[in-house]
């Protein structure tokens, strides 16, 4: 009798101790389906921001909004500024250390509608961004991925790492391509494969080749730009690094390759390399980063957020040899170009006014801005010689003493070899204006100069860059 | 309380007797002395890299087949071990003569469970040593959270134990627990799919289809799934854009512990009138 009971009070234990573990269970499937969402919305937002690449096809920016709809009512929302408070979400993805009000939203009741919706739509393959992410793959089962190799995928996408570095050494950078698509595919935060990869495209890849002839570039719709096959390698690194920063929002590397090995590089687009390497910084980062920002910065004309830059790199690294020897010469030479930049916007304030009383002292002060600029290269000596030269040619050219300017232009060209293209063009214009004949080869750079910028089947209205 | 000592001190002799007898058996030295090797030569990995590419690729190859060798070898183990430490004493008969002293048979199984759960833990624990040496010599720093993932995959172990401990009250030999051990533990890891099949079920609008999506529905709710402790990669591995854990830990500590209890329960229903 009491071992009859005594069976069926066990199994009654069990089923309540199963029935609880089923509970637990749910709540674990819960918290996993939040570790989803807020990971999609990561790469979401981090989307929205940067590349806004979604595809029509996809529901991805559509929820977005619907969260940032919801959110703006959610208390975790409520200490945001009137600017950021219309798309929340976009705005808390911006700095990592909303990364826990973040967590704490996809977990609330404001967004449990929002989480539904994302569910249900990552279920239908229908969020582009979600793909990657191991409980959602699961969920789709379109290539089960997640149970192909058992839960141990990543060392899977380790083993073809090793593969793709034998294709390498052999020279099959072609077969790598799509192995190292591989690799990231089963693991997507392999943050080294999506670099390494990225280079082998954008440098290895494209070593051979030299740069196709702007004529015989095609228009990319895609891409917004005039690509031949060696450009094409260089977007299809951006592609990749896109890809990259997107599953792994927090990574600073991604975007420092991006911004730096790619657009700084590879592509002289500075605008774009200071837009990632911003970003870079905002996130834990080696020293090195911050210096190349504020290096693109300069390239990219913004002198003054690169003099700011550099001081505050002086206060945070006071003992560092950089700090004492190299910010200095830099700051130096961030303060001429913004003297050259103001007697350059002075000079044509002056020339806009040239028929009109203000004129004397409009010119009298472009003068001064100009004075100010040439002392301030004197002062830096050695350092300053390159930047001195050629604002002195240009006042040779203002004077017309053609080949004295012409001379002088070539002599600092050969002094700065990282200069050698400006200082060539330059000296076109200035034989140009002058009436001087041009070389062979001055000739052949002003018949290239002519197809820059435009390729076959480019819009009308549509700019390119001309690197 | 003297009471409750007396109730501790039988499993306790038992489980650390099941430790000793358990802990020479060569199988599992086997697979311990296999995994240190892998553990071990994922230091030497390198060598299948560029050495002039300095990354950290390393690190990383170093971290996931530490972790993919403990999760397989600790899994070999853990089911070798539950599989054999009643079914063993049966077949030896070693059995009768302790179920003859004073103690009640659910007293023999919890010291047989906790017995094998010292052999599991000393098992993790020398391997997670060796891992966390292999990466405190390449990073230099201490990987404390190395121990979060450990300790998250002992617990995915005791889900995998106390169901193969199941099995084994109801076997006279090693063998078949063994191979529902291996069972459980695949199909503990592709409980995934019963989601699959319920999200895909209903589309051809026939019965057998729409009951075959609530049954793997009804079955995913209810089956332990041990994909949830695939955490532990991302602890070892530790990206910026990690969720906090803080949540996670402790929910997957509480859903081993509910699911091991539930094992055991299953067991002593299983060897309550058990003829031996």
């Amino acid at each position: 009798m009491r071992s009859r009971y005594g069976r069926l009070v066990l199994a009654v234990a069990f089923v309540l101790v199963a029935a609880l573990g089923a509970w637990q269970g749910r709540r674990v499937t819960r918290l996993r389906e939040a570790e989803a969402f807020y990971r999609w919305m990561l790469a979401a937002a981090v989307d929205e921001r940067l590349f806004q690449d979604t595809s029509s096809e996809y529901l991805d920016r559509e929820l977005l909004e619907t969260c940032n709809r919801l959110a703006a009512a959610a208390p975790e929302t409520a200490q945001l500024e009137a600017d950021q408070a219309a798309m929340p979400i976009t705005a808390l993805a911006k700095n990592l250390k909303n990364d826990e009000a973040i967590w704490s939203l996809v977990r609330g009741a404001a967004l449990a509608p929002a989480r539904g919706q994302f569910l249900d739509a990552a279920r239908r393959g229908k969020l582009q961004f979600a793909r990657s992410i191991g409980y959602l793959e699961a969920q789709e089962g379109n290539v089960g991925i997640f149970s192909l190799f058992f839960g141990f995928r990543k060392v899977a996408a380790n083993w073809l790492w090793i593969q793709v570095d034998r294709y390498w050494h052999r020279g099959d950078l072609f077969r790598m391509v799509a192995l190292m698509k591989t690799c990231v595919l089963l693991d997507p935060n392999f943050i080294e494969a999506y670099q390494i990869g990225a280079w082998h495209m954008a440098y290895n890849a494209t070593a051979k080749m030299a740069d196709t002839p702007w004529a015989l570039r095609e228009w990319d719709e895609r891409y917004q730009a005039c690509v031949g096959e060696k450009e094409r390698y260089y977007y299809f690194a951006i592609d990749f690094l896109k890809d990259g920063i997107r599953k792994n929002p927090r990574n600073y590397k991604l975007y420092f390759d991006l911004g730096f090995a790619i657009y700084k590089q590879k592509m002289n687009d500075y605008a774009n390399a200071v837009k990632y390497l911003s970003e870079a910084v905002r996130l834990p980062h080696d020293r090195w980063v911050p210096r190349q920002l504020y290096i693109c910065m300069e390239l990219n004309g913004q002198y003054e957020e690169a003099i700011r830059g550099w001081e505050e790199y002086q206060k945070r690294f006071p003992e560092s040899e950089l700090t004492k020897e190299v910010a200095p010469r830099f700051i130096r030479s961030n303060q001429g170009k913004l003297l050259e930049k103001q007697w350059e916007d002075a000079l044509k304030k002056a020339e806009a006014a040239r028929d009109t009383a203000e004129y004397p002292a409009l010119k009298a002060e472009a003068d001064r801005l100009f004075q100010q600029a040439l002392d301030h290269w004197k002062a830096m000596g050695e350092d300053g010689d390159v930047r001195r030269m050629r604002l002195e040619a240009l006042k040779l050219r203002g004077e017309k003493r053609w080949f004295e300017a012409v001379a002088l232009l070539d002599k600092a060209r050969w002094d700065a070899p990282d200069q050698w293209e400006d200082f060539s063009d330059l000296i076109i214009q200035i034989k140009q204006e002058g009436g001087i004949p041009l070389s062979l080869s001055e000739r052949k750079a002003v018949e290239r100069k002519k197809d820059e910028g435009r390729c076959k089947g480019m819009p009308e209205d549509a700019s390119t860059r001309t690197s | 309380m003297k009471q409750i000592i007396g109730w501790v001190r039988g499993p306790w002799a038992i489980a650390v007797y099941t430790y000793r007898e358990g802990i020479r058996k060569r199988t599992l030295i086997g697979f311990l002395i296999l995994s240190l090797l892998v553990i071990f030569g994922s230091s030497f990995i390198s060598a299948f890299l560029d050495p002039t590419s300095r990354t950290d690729i390393e690190l990383k190859l170093i971290k996931d087949i530490c972790v993919a060798t403990i999760s397989i070898f600790g899994a070999l183990i853990t089911v070798f071990t539950s599989a054999s430490v009643v079914p063993n004493e049966i077949e030896n008969k070693v059995i009768y003569s302790i179920l003859t002293k004073p103690i009640r048979r659910w007293q023999y199984l919890l010291g047989k469970f906790l017995g094998a759960q010292l052999i599991i833990i000393v098992n993790l624990a020398l391997m997670g040593i060796l891992f966390f040496a292999a990466l405190y010599i390449r990073q230099g720093i201490l990987p404390t959270l190395l121990l979060w993932a450990l300790l998250l995959t002992y617990f995915e172990f005791l889900i995998l134990s106390a169901f193969t401990f199941a099995i084994s009250t109801a076997a006279t030999s090693p063998v078949l627990p063994t191979i529902g051990g291996l069972f459980v533990y695949i199909t503990g890891n592709l409980t995934e799919y019963l989601k699959d099949v319920q999200n895909r079920a209903g589309q051809t609008g026939k019965w057998l289809d729409d009951m075959l999506g609530r049954i793997a529905g009804i079955l995913y709710d209810v089956l332990p799934n041990l994909q949830n402790f695939s955490l532990r990669n991302q602890i070892v591995n530790g990206m910026p854009n990690d969720p906090p854990t803080d949540v996670m830990i402790p929910n997957l500590m509480a859903y081993g512990l509910i699911w091991a209890v539930g094992g055991f329960l299953l067991a002593w229903l299983i060897f309550w009138r058990k003829e031996l």
